[in-house]
């Protein structure tokens, strides 16, 4: 798919938290970008950086820590922007939605006034304008008799409910990038279907870039065009989903997708990487998956790895890449 | 011996919810959730018995009632021919040792304060499986069984990950020498290559020991690889149950199909292949009449708003409970 001069540009992003004094680097170097109507997956497992990165974007990770790079948005850069410049951007032009749908909503609050409040910090529109772009909201993201459960409590919703109230929410001021953090981790998939369906149609409908953040390569295969996968707050390998998820080049996305049970003899042994991710206090010097990788070579495990371009829109942090043939093979 | 070690029977179980001001007010009865109608299934020996269905289907209360922590309002559980809920649960521990339960949340499920150590020594003391002297031997075999370091045993529960708490509930489940393991969503919470590791380790296990498994997940690729058997549930009944692999490729249950081909697959060529399922679970306070899955379903008629359909045997396929399993599965 061809796509616009993008939206969202991230360049050289790192975020950095302290504990007791010590530095944590959580994020480095991270680089990418987002054009309207694309939706970016960004996969890894826990704690590799995508939430954090997805924070650090919006402006929630510098409360916390320390944030250096650009993240340059319509031509202005957001890491140095002060609050209240931020805010005008913050769910008005970019918004977020959350995995937990219950604990995000305000229990005390019914979701009319929830969708009303959003409309009147982000929009003109007058009281009346504003209850009927609310029940075009509900209805839009597939809630049943819209106009009577404005007055319902987040409680009176269902899983799946809640999180189509959160979408409304988030889309209800048309923002034009969508950031979502494993929208659909706590939901069935029979659910998790129907969100993503509605995430993808929201997001070719309203020209909305959509950025993803999933520990799931099936939701990746499913919805996204481009995916960034992670590993101890870095990008290892990036590039469109069909190319990245037939032919993995680096050792670590092989790895992640070999483990995932698909296509394999049943009950026998699961493919998993040796050893465990490391911990952020103690990242090794070189490649920070050296110590679990096959193909480490020397170069390894002295220096790091850019993020470079290995063929057309496809880049790889690797000095060993796996080569095509043997990535087909996996 | 029997190769049926557990046999569920017209299982039901109702929690009653109380009644409310309004209900008293109308003179209603309390309602009801309705958590299991009427399951049926036999646990083979030496098989892994796969449960699958969507959150509130049943699937965890099923695994409770097993352990006894949920007494059934209606049917019967048998293991080794004798029902479980006849004798008295405090005098009779020797079920209890032998069916083992092992939780989701590897936070929540082990003591903060007790080391590994004593963790396992205790289920050793209360089943009396070994003498005093003999425990703290037992306790290193059993570390060294779920691949554990020795030095472990004198470890909180808060220095280990994820994937190595549930380790230790492996172990202290094996700890008691059971025939049948319960692990409700035993991987859930653990990332992929972890989850892989551990599910490697329970299927090693399940060798050596000769173990019965029933595991309960809603991770749809991974019951298709652990399990040889799998039982499909929705509101609280068994739709479907049948061989694994058949099931997995070809469900014959509208609602096996549609649940199977929502997991999203790793091939991006498969977009748009999902059999949509519109609406979802109906709640267990308000059951829907006959099918339960009726209301969902499009190819329900009027019979199925009547009739509850039977779990039947169908073209040597395992059993399926629906009305039309013929003309659905013939038009496919």
């Amino acid at each position: 798919m061809e796509h616009q001069t993008p939206i969202l540009e991230v360049d050289g992003l790192n975020t950095t938290f302290y504990r007791s004094g010590q530095a944590l680097p959580a994020l480095r170097d991270v680089s990418f970008s987002v054009a309207r109507g694309e939706v970016l997956g960004l996969v890894g497992e826990s704690g590799s950086g995508k939430s954090v990165t997805l924070r650090s974007i919006i402006g929630l990770a510098r409360r916390y820590g320390e944030v250096t790079g650009q993240v340059r948005w319509q031509g202005r850069d957001l890491v140095p922007m002060p609050d209240r410049d931020l805010r005008q951007i913050q769910g008005r032009e970019i918004a977020m939605i959350f995995q937990e749908p219950m604990t995000s909503l305000n229990p005390l609050l019914t979701v009319g006034l929830q969708l009303e409040e959003t409309l009147r910090a982000h929009t003109d529109l007058s009281k009346a304008a504003r209850r009927d772009r609310a029940i075009e909201m509900l209805d839009l993201v597939g809630i049943p008799s819209a106009a009577q459960r404005l007055k319902d409590y987040p409680h009176q919703f269902s899983g799946g409910m809640r999180q189509r109230v959160m979408i409304a929410i988030a889309l209800a001021a048309n923002p034009k990038l969508l950031l979502a953090d494993e929208p659909t981790t706590a939901l069935d998939v029979t659910i998790q279907a129907q969100i993503l369906d509605l995430i993808l149609r929201l997001a070719q409908d309203m020209d909305m870039g959509v950025l993803l953040v999933t520990h799931d390569l099936g939701v990746v295969a499913q919805t996204c065009d481009h995916v960034a996968v992670m590993y101890a707050g870095r990008i290892v390998e990036q590039g469109p989903v069909r190319d990245v998820l037939r032919v993995p080049r680096h050792p670590y996305t092989v790895g992640l997708m070999r483990s995932v049970p698909e296509n394999l003899p049943p009950r026998t042994p699961l493919y998993s990487v040796p050893g465990v991710p490391p911990s952020l206090d103690v990242l090794p010097k070189g490649c920070a998956f050296a110590p679990r990788c096959a193909a480490c070579i020397a170069p390894c495990e002295q220096d790091r790895p850019p993020l470079s371009l290995i063929t057309d829109g496809r880049q790889v942090a690797c000095f060993n890449p796996i080569s095509k043939a043997q990535g087909n093979a996996a | 011996m029997t190769r049926t070690v557990l046999k569920v029977q017209d299982l039901h179980l109702r929690f009653p919810l109380g009644r409310s001001m309004a209900d008293v007010a109308m003179g209603r009865p309390g309602r009801v959730v309705n958590a299991l109608n009427g399951v049926s299934l036999d646990l083979i020996r030496g098989e892994t018995l796969g449960v699958v269905g969507e959150s509130g289907c049943g699937k965890s209360t099923l695994a409770r009632c097993i352990v006894r922590l949920y007494k059934p309002s209606d049917g019967e559980i048998r293991f080794n021919g004798h029902e479980i809920f006849a004798t008295d649960q405090r005098g009779d521990r020797s079920y209890n040792r032998r069916v083992q339960m092992m939780f989701q949340d590897p936070y929540s499920s082990l003591n903060p304060r007790m080391t590994t150590g004593q963790i396992l020594a205790e289920a050793l003391r209360v089943h009396e499986m070994r003498p005093e002297t003999e425990i703290p031997t037992r306790v290193d075999e059993l570390l060294e069984l779920v691949r554990l370091p020795r030095d472990a045993r004198n470890k909180l529960p808060h220095e280990f990950s994820g994937g190595q708490r549930q380790r230790i509930a492996i172990a202290r489940a094996l700890a008691v020498e059971p025939e049948v393991l319960i692990a409700d969503e035993l991987v859930s919470a653990l990332d992929v290559s972890v989850q892989a590791q551990v599910v490697n380790l329970l299927l090693e296990l399940q060798q050596e020991l000769e173990l019965t498994i029933l595991f309960v997940a809603h991770d749809l690729r991974l019951v298709r690889h652990v399990s040889n058997r799998v039982a499909v549930i929705y509101l609280g009944r068994i739709v479907e149950i049948g061989d694994s692999e058949t099931l997995f490729s070809h469900p014959a249950h509208p609602y096996s199909q549609a649940l199977l081909s929502a997991a999203p697959s790793l091939n991006p060529d498969d977009r748009g292949k999902v059999t949509k399922l519109e609406g979802e679970l109906p709640s267990t306070l308000n059951m829907p009449s006959g099918c339960p899955f009726h209301v969902r379903c499009r190819h329900a008629s009027e019979i199925c708003k009547q009739k509850v359909p039977a779990l039947l045997p169908f073209e040597g396929r395992g059993e399926v409970a629906c009305h039309h399993v013929e003309k659905i599965n013939a038009h496919a």
